[in-house]
């Protein structure tokens, strides 16, 4: 059984198209990467699948629950959002047992879930700090703590890594793969690093204006990325460019460039001729 | 630091099919404390007790100054107590929901099973309960400035019941702004500004309320109706039930506007370019 299907999905904020004809087919246990750059409608499309926001057209299930009954899949998939935000007046605990409760756990069973959780996620000993004294990277891994308080079957977590040091990536990155090994929940990464992609999926997707440009592995993504007419740029980081493009040249993608962007971004460029 | 030997998740870890039971009370009883104990709750009391405590003071002893008779002055003091417990209520419900936007913590609340509703009555009973701290503070006040007043009862009960009403009412404007407002300034700004508006009739003169369009105003406006109301029971010892029909505009507006806003819940959602 699938565990994500979607055919047509279609979302518009006026003129502006953030997904379009968005086909999706995800066997259950598969860490799926959803690479773009900003404004692919990554985030977009994991709102609708979790069912925060209604498409505009099309229809798709998770865990083999209809889109037409929204309750129900939102006991089943667990959501680090984009910039979530934290009450930074609350300890960690707090706001775990806050939303296991809203899952339905009874009180005491929503503190011993938050504090196991917490252990789970290397943060034992912060559960009772104010979360406003947590790290960026303590806080990305409390959110997904609070991703995984009802148990469930699709995890979808948008940007984790973003603006964290490369020890805090390294230690989100560790959790979404034991996440997926331990459980074998289906994982969903949005991420514009292709590092991260190639550390963690099993599959990745490359959304582009909304649509879906390229599906396979990271070597199959890159190779069918070279056939496509139009360019395909790769936010990367600064320091990652170079491992990156060795990446896809051990992969045998040598029509790739590096550029640098604006506001310090790095991009890698796929294109049909060798620069 | 991340245990590799136990399961990530609880296997006992709830499920169910429908939204959560009980939720709007696990909502409440959250936001309660979150008003209290963070400080802000308490802050805005101190404030509102500190006017209180000014406005008792001057008209109990400085008679020169206010010119004010007893009754006169215990009205003054109940219409503040109302007036400032409403206006507390409005300004923490104006921020219930595009509080929680800005702060982009909305979407972690939008992504559990409980129901918008739900989310949003709880966050309306916290509100209320800004009111019943204002109220019962305002009670040894009260007790000062009406010691020897004939049906002093009946002024604290009257009291209870306007401000009870007013608060109801207000709670649903605020929550519906909050609703769909992306930021909590604009929703705060919005409130206050609504406060104010439906507020201005009740400070007209009782001249300029005479004839037909008065008597619709009475009627429709909860704060026109409510005030005067409150006016007879404490200026001329009318007893509570004698001039109930004035309070018909604020019991509809005290069930109206909560209902609607709970209606408009459903439809609570992310707006386009907000955070969350």
């Amino acid at each position: 059984m699938h565990a994500i299907t979607a055919r047509g999905l279609r979302k518009t904020y006026g003129r502006t198209v953030a997904v379009d004809s968005l086909d999706l087919d995800v066997e259950q246990g598969t860490v799926l990467g959803f690479l773009g750059p900003n404004g692919a409608g990554k985030t977009s499309a994991i709102r609708i699948l979790s069912t925060v926001l209604e498409p505009d057209a099309g229809t798709f299930s998770v865990g083999g629950i209809p889109h037409t009954d929204p309750v129900r899949i939102r006991r089943r998939v667990g959501v680090l959002p984009e910039s979530a935000g934290y009450p930074s007046s609350e300890t960690g605990e707090e706001w775990l047992v806050y939303h296991a409760q809203l899952f339905g756990s009874p009180r005491r069973e929503a503190l011993s879930t938050a504090k196991r959780l917490l252990g789970e996620v290397g943060l034992p000993e912060r559960g009772s700090s104010p979360i406003r004294t947590m790290s960026r990277g303590m806080r990305q891994r409390l959110g997904i703590a609070r991703a995984l308080v009802n148990n469930p079957d699709v995890v979808f977590l948008d940007e984790p890594t973003l603006g964290l040091d490369p020890a805090g990536q390294r230690q989100v990155l560790q959790l979404v793969t034991t996440i997926a090994r331990e459980r074998g929940v289906t994982v969903v990464l949005s991420t514009h690093l292709l590092a991260e992609v190639e550390q963690v999926c099993d599959r990745v997707l490359i959304l582009n204006h909304g649509r879906l440009v390229s599906d396979g592995t990271v070597a199959e993504v890159a190779s069918l990325a070279v056939g496509v007419p139009d360019r395909v740029l790769l936010n990367v980081a600064a320091d990652q460019q170079q491992e990156a493009l060795q990446l896809l040249l051990d992969n045998g993608i040598d029509a790739a460039s590096a550029s640098e962007g604006r506001l310090g971004e790095a991009f890698l460029t796929l294109t049909e001729d060798p620069p | 630091m991340i245990a590799e030997d136990q399961p990530l998740i609880p296997e006992d870890a709830p499920r169910g099919a429908g939204a959560t039971p009980g939720a709007a009370g696990v909502v409440a009883w959250r936001e309660i404390r979150d008003n209290w104990l963070s400080g802000r709750g308490l802050a805005l009391m101190l404030a509102y007790t500190l006017t209180l405590s000014l406005t008792t003071y001057l008209t109990a002893t400085n008679q020169a100054l206010t010119f004010l008779e007893q009754r006169e002055a215990l009205g003054l003091a109940l219409r503040v107590a109302v007036t400032v417990g409403g206006l507390l209520v409005i300004l923490w419900c104006a921020d219930a929901v595009s509080g929680e936007r800005e702060r982009g913590t909305l979407e972690s609340l939008l992504l559990t099973p409980t129901s918008r509703r739900s989310i949003v009555i709880g966050k309306g009973v916290s509100a209320l309960t800004l009111w019943f701290a204002a109220y019962l503070l305002a009670i040894p006040y009260l007790w000062v400035l009406g010691r020897g007043v004939s049906r002093l009862g009946d002024v604290l009960v009257g009291g209870l019941v306007v401000g009870t009403l007013l608060a109801l009412f207000l709670a649903g404007v605020g929550l519906l702004v909050s609703m769909w407002s992306a930021s909590q300034r604009a929703s705060l700004g919005l409130s206050l500004f609504l406060l104010l508006a439906l507020h201005a009739p009740a400070m007209m003169p009782p001249a300029a309320l005479r004839g037909w369009s008065g008597t619709l105003m009475r009627r429709l406006d909860p704060f026109t109706g409510g005030f005067p109301y409150l006016d007879q029971v404490v200026l001329t010892g009318h007893p509570i039930g004698q001039d109930a029909g004035m309070l018909t505009g604020a019991v509809v507006a005290a069930i109206a506007l909560p209902a609607l806003a709970v209606l408009f819940a459903a439809r609570l959602t992310l707006l386009p370019g907000s955070r969350a």
